[in-house]
């Protein structure tokens, strides 16, 4: 203990000593940039290294690139004796965190230098040649062991598939283990499998912890056990990822060799070796390919049920008396996926009223992998006497036989006595007597009672009360209302049917009228045709006298009307006699007058209905 | 088409009237037919052949066509000493529907009607299909109306509860007994008077008997 102290004591003395000696020994001053990696994904971190070295030479400022983030996170110095020469550099470390995906140059910081170039991926991108497979993270590396490292050695995630050929719907058990370097890393949040073609069964907060070497470095393994499944058919590339918190180190692999050498995280960090981060670290992906459920021999009840399975059968008891309630149980038990093992069980039986299973599942290993489902199904027998419940049965694919497998119970026996309730209502009355027709439709005798009907299951919806709904006021204002609605309608369009007919016997009545004044026109009987236009004029379609002076009240055009009227006075009083065309002109007067009139009542008929 | 503004808003209120009606159904959950059936069922394996007639008598009300219901309520009556009650021609008018159908067939028959009465005037060609109409909605309406007036007697009828309740000629506890009546006897209520109720037997007979010995089929709000 005491040995490695002095030798650490001395080595940092030497150190200052060398950092003491080197502005003495300084020659020609220089600066240089390096960039590494010189290729990123998207939310991950390169190193801009500035080195000066040299006497009286000072740290250039730092370029803006727009979309890259550049900050100070360290400074070292060194000092090298070249042919007894001694050389003292500086290097000051930036952190370069490109905001964007994309290239970006980044303007020499040395003068006369040329621009350093980093190129920036999306994220999820496939690894660009000259970048290290694994570098996901700052630092990743895959080892042979087929462990990526990330964050240089300080984590590791990897996901250990047994099978690598599986089943849709197949649940396959799985190992993810995460190796946390002490000091060096911490998990942020459980791993989590990447793609949504796979289920993974929740994992446990509280995994198993194994100390273990990596590589000869001791890690803290973290493991979950748990199952996935595949929900498609196809080759997959399955990965695993952590978010961790993991402390990087600011300066190159070669100038952290000393604090490797010390190899305390706390003495890394008292010298400004390393910054904090947060990272997602990835598995190595490990392929595999997902099979098609067979469609040949599927058999019609599968359930999509994968693995192997057994089946056995059970009833309540093997006695019970007509309508009371039985138990009939399936057990399934084996290894698979259960949460798809379903059964309806026994849907249809004669002289059994059957109700829908429940299933209940109990694992045996934490997984939930392998355990017993069982499914529990009420019967009630409506017929006394010896029943045979018939075997059940239950499907699945077996990955093993690639084939689907059918597995069977046992039938049962089960033997009905009559109804309790037979017995009961009977003890106070004699038997029925034969012939009289039985409860069930049949002919009932004393010894072959049928008993009550069994329970029916209560699935309808209540009602808040007995009386039909037909009787109940609220109900009864529908139908009401209805009968008002088309009642009223009815009126409405019998009475315009009723005018329209009005109008169409009055229009027969003028036509005739009009056809009586021709003929007294041709005839020269001035006062006939005086006489009857006068008379179709007071009893025609809404009395066209009265319609004339309501228009010529209004300054309309009938003057005509009055003009005729006043003529058809002067016929009847002074004994004028008018010529023929005058005797054609006011009979059309007349018509035209009437066809208005008409078209005007069957258009106020049409708005008014 | 200021005129048909009437008739729109008479549509709305119907349909809205309509859902008000079943939204209100679904929300008064009260009575079941298997609820009742089966506490019918209990009470007869319980060796309590009133409450058992009494609840299939209302669970028939609300399922009429089920034949488990008919089935077990004569098995419970014969059982009892009761005679069954007489099968008549217009039963299979209440039997084939639940009165809720029913119910919604004579709204759709008045529906009928009136549209085969207005297409009178609107589409005056097709005679035979309004008549149709008119037809089957009449028949919809009638079979309604039948209904209602079958089950009418049912909603006043009454089971005795205790076994030989004995009916009074007075509505007082120490009238004179006439006769007694059985246990799951179903007897017509004609009259009520504080706590008796006049019943009448299917035989014809009637007497005033304690409220505490029956029970209405339809119980009162």
């Amino acid at each position: 203990m005491s040995t490695t102290f002095i030798k650490r004591v001395g080595l940092l003395a030497s150190i200052t000593a060398f950092f003491m000696m080197a502005p003495a020994m300084a020659i020609t001053p220089t600066v240089d940039a390096t960039l590494e990696p010189s290729q990123i994904a998207l939310g991950e971190s390169a190193q801009l290294t500035i080195t000066t070295s040299g006497k009286g030479t000072d740290f250039p400022k730092l370029p803006q690139v727009a979309g890259l983030e550049l900050h100070i996170v360290g400074q070292s110095q060194r000092i090298q004796i070249i042919n007894g020469a001694a050389l003292a550099s500086t290097s000051m470390i930036v952190s370069v965190t490109p905001q964007t995906a994309g290239i970006f140059a980044i303007p020499g910081v040395a003068p006369n230098s040329q621009p350093l170039v980093l190129r920036v991926t999306p994220p999820g991108s496939p690894v660009l040649p000259g970048k290290s497979p694994g570098s996901g993270t700052p630092g990743a590396s895959s080892g042979a062991n087929g462990i990526r490292m990330a964050a240089d050695g300080a984590a590791f995630v990897r996901l250990i598939l047994p099978k690598r050929d599986i089943y849709v719907g197949e649940s396959v058990p799985v190992d993810i283990e995460v190796g946390l370097r002490d000091g060096f890393a911490r998990p942020n949040a459980l791993p989590t499998l990447v793609g949504s073609d796979f289920t993974l069964n929740n994992l446990s907060h509280q995994p198993e912890q194994t100390p273990r070497a990596v590589d000869g470095k001791p890690y803290m393994v973290l493991m979950w056990h748990s199952v996935v499944a595949a929900v498609k058919p196809g080759k997959f590339s399955l990965t695993v990822e952590a978010p961790l918190t993991v402390r990087i180190r600011t300066r190159p692999q070669r100038d952290s060799m000393i604090e490797d050498m010390l190899g305390d995280p706390f003495m890394q960090n008292i010298f400004g070796a390393s910054i904090t981060k947060d990272i997602t670290a990835t598995s190595m992906p490990s392929e595999l390919t997902v099979l098609e459920l067979p469609a040949e021999g599927r058999p019609p009840y599968f359930s999509g049920a994968v693995g192997s399975f057994k089946i056995g059968g059970d009833i309540s008891s093997n006695t019970a008396a007509a309508g009371d309630p039985l138990t009939l149980r399936m057990h399934v038990t084996g290894t698979g996926n259960f949460d798809r093992v379903d059964s309806a069980m026994l849907e249809h039986l004669d002289q059994w009223k059957t109700y829908p299973p429940k299933s209940s599942f109990k694992a045996t290993d934490a997984l939930g992998l392998k355990g017993e489902k069982i499914f529990e199904q009420p019967l009630i027998a409506s017929k006394p006497g010896p029943h045979t419940l018939p075997g059940l049965a239950f499907s699945y694919f077996d990955p093993s036989t690639h084939r689907y497998e059918t597995a069977h119970s046992a039938p049962l026996n089960v033997t009905i006595s009559p109804s309790l309730a037979d017995s009961s209502l009977n003890a106070n009355a004699p038997p029925l007597p034969a012939g009289t027709p039985s409860p069930g439709g049949g002919s009932a005798t004393a010894s072959s009672n049928p008993g009550l009907q069994p329970d029916h299951v209560a699935i309808e919806t209540g009602t808040s009360t007995l009386v039909p709904p037909y009787l109940q006021p609220r109900f009864l204002a529908i139908p009401s209302l209805l009968a008002l609605t088309f009642a009223g309608g009815w009126l409405g369009l019998r009475r315009r049917a009723s005018d329209r007919s009005t109008a169409r016997s009055a229009a027969r009545d003028i036509n005739r009228i009009l056809d009586d004044m021709e003929t007294a026109a041709r005839a020269g009987d001035a006062a006939s045709f005086f006489t009857l236009a006068r008379t179709a004029l007071e009893t025609g379609p809404r009395s066209e006298l009265e319609a004339g002076r309501l228009e010529a009240d209004r300054g309309g055009d009938s003057d005509d009307i009055r003009r005729f009227l006043a003529l058809a006075d002067e016929v009847n009083y002074a004994g004028l006699q008018p010529t023929r065309e005058e005797f054609a002109r006011w009979t059309d007067l007349l018509r035209g007058a009437f066809q208005r009139t008409l078209q005007r009542d069957a258009h106020s008929n049409g708005k008014s209905s | 088409m200021k005129s048909r503004a009437p008739i729109a808003w008479l549509i709305v209120g119907l349909l809205c009237l309509v859902c008000r009606t079943q939204a209100a159904a679904a929300e008064e959950r009260g009575y079941s037919a298997s609820a009742l059936y089966n506490s019918a069922n209990a009470y007869a394996r319980a060796g309590k052949p009133g409450l058992a007639v009494l609840n299939y008598e209302r669970a028939r009300l609300l399922a009429p066509d089920d034949s488990d219901v008919d089935a077990n309520l004569r098995f419970v009556r014969a059982s009892s000493h009761v005679p069954a009650e007489p099968r008549r021609w217009f039963d299979p008018l209440v039997t084939i529907a639940r009165p809720a159908v029913v119910a919604w067939l004579g709204a759709a028959g008045v529906v009928m009607m009136g549209a085969g009465l207005l297409a009178g005037f609107l589409a005056p060609r097709r005679r035979r299909t309004r008549r149709a109409a008119i037809v089957v909605g009449a028949a919809l309406v009638a079979f309604t109306v039948g209904n209602g007036m079958v089950l009418w007697p049912k909603l006043h009828e009454a089971v005795i509860l205790t076994a030989a309740t004995p009916a009074r000629a007075s509505p007082a506890p120490m009238g004179d007994p006439l006769f007694v009546l059985p246990e799951a006897e179903t007897v017509r209520i004609t009259a009520e008077h504080d706590d008796f109720v006049l019943v009448r037997t299917r035989t014809g007979r009637t007497g005033w008997v304690s409220r505490a010995n029956l029970a209405a089929v339809v119980p009162p709000r």
